[in-house]
């Protein structure tokens, strides 16, 4: 049994090279990691928005570094007409008048109240700062977060699917019905190679984007929700590959699962928008469970549970799906 | 080595398969298992080696129960050669055969090399993968990966299809020397050349009944209407003439000068089968 087991694994292995799936997983990590460095933490450094400020007199006093000084009116309408997101002081007059652009109207206040702020940065109140990470590492945390989500839900459950699809197309599956090997074990060693991909992949993504201290301390609680999330996209797409025809249909599949499925659990987890059927969505707490390994929450038992026995029945309809496509004609 | 009694299989409530095959087959046997598409042979073929499950009536293989063999153990026993070649294309010949032997204990397997030999595989393609093979080609690693482990029974569907003619005599030359190891052959086929050079005994099947079962050349005589043709020559002309075989036996019953041929009218394993079913095979 250990035998066969290390041939289809080897066979596995082999597959995915061939098939360029390590190298493209390789890319991904790359890319990952240079947008993270290189964008994502650069571009959340930044200030929300633009401040004009026109000051003939030179009343303002206290003005923060992050306000840009305009020579004249038309100065500053030519920054907004640039730069539509800016917010413009007109401080020629005694009251301080806000000129910008109009967006929504709570933005609107928020702009103002932001640039406003700014004339007298040491008038804010200081609020309580609960929390151990930085806006930094926090930052660096949640995108590796999502980035590692998006890995496994949409590049593994693709990958494991073209591998099984290659497959099927080259009528293998059926030869393996005749094989004296225990059947689960074709199904075990392409988990487990994605398995282990994806935890080489969460270790690498983790260590290189969170840093290597804070990363290390996360990542047991980080590999094991990475497992299981790894392990129910890979039952997916094993399940998807062996019940439809074509990659034409699984592509399909693939956009019902990633518009509909994926959407709405970034948008409740990571804004302020909270649908009330959120709840009632695996993906929501698999993401959850994700993200909360990131920032050192623990995951509850019953969420534990609910994900063994949701393994537990993909694997087992994998298995139905597995032996129907065995026994089918030439 | 294989015993079938009462074997019935359906697929769904109206779609029965198979009504009540019975059949056996010896130790060493070649095996013809013939019937046009769609009429049981692929289930029958499909539950024989462990494929299908769900089968009524008794079916026995090794002198054992097949619903109580359906192990590691039984698939150790039996080679399986598929009507496509099945193989991994991205692989080589060597690569696709050593993955497949890999599953068998050491002592079972056979020399990957010399059974490609065997099977006069073009040595500039073993590290080649399969995308880059023939269909003939790919039918003999196909072969040799049903092969490879030294098999005590071995089911072949249509094994000379997709070869040449010498490919075919090369075949059907191996599938004899396995014969003579002692191993069991099952076909299953179209071509009725293969069966009646290769097969001891063949069995017809149609609408999932067993119609005919015997030597294929006891099934040309018992449908042959025993005439013969002969063509001669009298008075410097061309004749015909049709007689009853026995008449022979006293010399040509007929004036004649000179006897050009005598052909006998049996007939051919497919016409018997079209006799039995009423269709042609293909």
């Amino acid at each position: 049994m250990r035998e066969g087991f290390c041939a289809l694994f080897k066979k596995d292995c082999r597959m995915l090279a061939s098939g360029k799936f390590f190298l493209m997983a390789a890319g991904f990590l790359a890319l990952y990691t240079a947008y993270v460095n290189l964008g994502y933490i650069r571009f959340m450094q930044m200030p929300p928005y633009n401040v004009y400020l026109y000051d003939p007199a030179g009343t303002q006093t206290e003005v923060s570094s992050l306000v840009h000084a305009v020579a004249s009116l038309e100065a500053m309408d030519a920054a907004l007409l640039s730069d539509a997101n800016g917010v413009g002081l007109d401080a020629s007059a005694e009251a301080v008048r806000v000129v910008l652009y109009a967006g929504a109207e709570h933005v609107d206040h928020h702009r103002a109240d932001y640039a406003l702020s700014l004339l007298r940065p040491s008038a804010g109140s200081a609020p309580e700062i609960i929390g151990t990470n930085t806006p930094e590492q926090k930052a660096r945390k949640e995108i590796t977060c999502e980035l590692l989500f998006f890995e496994l839900a949409a590049v593994g459950f693709l990958g494991i699917a073209a591998v099984l699809f290659q497959e099927k197309g080259m009528g293998v599956i059926r030869v393996h019905a005749i094989l004296p090997l225990q059947k689960n074990l074709f199904l075990l060693s392409k988990l487990m190679v994605f398995l282990l991909s994806d935890l080489a992949f969460a270790v690498l993504l983790t260590l290189l984007n969170v840093g290597l201290a804070d990363g290390a301390a996360l990542l047991p609680a980080v590999l094991l929700q990475t497992a299981i999330l790894s392990l129910m996209m890979a039952l997916a797409g094993l399940l998807c590959a062996l019940l439809l025809k074509d990659f034409r249909q699984f592509t399909l599949a693939y956009l019902i699962i990633a518009i509909f499925a994926a959407t709405p659990v970034f948008l409740s987890a990571n804004t302020s928008v909270k649908f009330d059927w959120i709840d009632y969505h695996p993906f929501y707490h698999v993401y959850m469970g994700l993200k909360n390994a990131y920032f050192g929450v623990a995951a509850s038992l019953v969420y534990y549970i609910g994900s063994a026995c949701a393994i537990a029945l993909l694997f087992l309809a994998v298995q139905l799906a597995f032996r129907r496509e065995m026994g089918k004609e030439g | 080595m294989i015993e079938v009694k009462n074997l019935t299989f359906s697929y769904g409530k109206d779609k029965q398969a198979l009504h009540g095959l019975d059949f056996t087959v010896e130790d060493g046997e070649i095996f013809g298992f013939l019937g046009p598409n769609g009429s049981g042979k692929s289930t029958t073929q499909k539950i024989l080696t462990g494929i299908l499950k769900g089968h009524g009536g008794k079916v026995s293989l090794f002198g054992q129960d097949i619903s109580a063999a359906y192990g590691p153990e039984f698939f150790r026993k039996i080679g399986v050669l598929f009507e496509f070649p099945y193989l991994y294309a991205n692989l080589s010949a060597v690569d696709n055969l050593n993955y497949f032997a890999s599953f068998y204990p050491k002592a079972q397997r056979r020399d990957v090399g010399e059974l490609l030999e065997t099977l006069e595989f073009k040595p500039d393609f073993l590290k080649k993968p399969v995308s880059s093979y023939s269909k003939g080609m790919r039918q003999r690693v196909s072969m040799a990966r049903a092969l490879v482990s030294n098999p005590r029974l071995l089911f072949l569907d249509e094994p000379t299809s997709g070869l040449d003619p010498s490919g075919a005599v090369l075949f059907r030359r191996i599938i004899e020397q396995e014969r003579r190891k002692g191993t069991t052959v099952f076909v299953t086929t179209h071509n009725m050349m293969d069966a009646d050079l290769l097969c001891d005994r063949v069995a017809f099947i149609s609408n999932g009944k067993l119609v005919a079962l015997d030597t294929p050349k006891g099934l040309k005589e018992k449908n042959s209407n025993h005439r013969v043709v002969i063509d001669y020559l009298y008075q410097r002309q061309r004749q015909t003439k049709t007689i009853e075989a026995p008449e022979l036996e006293a010399g040509i019953p007929f004036a004649h000068d000179e006897v050009i041929s005598i052909h006998s009218q049996e007939p051919t394993l497919e016409d018997v089968f079209i006799q039995y079913t009423g269709r042609g095979l293909s």
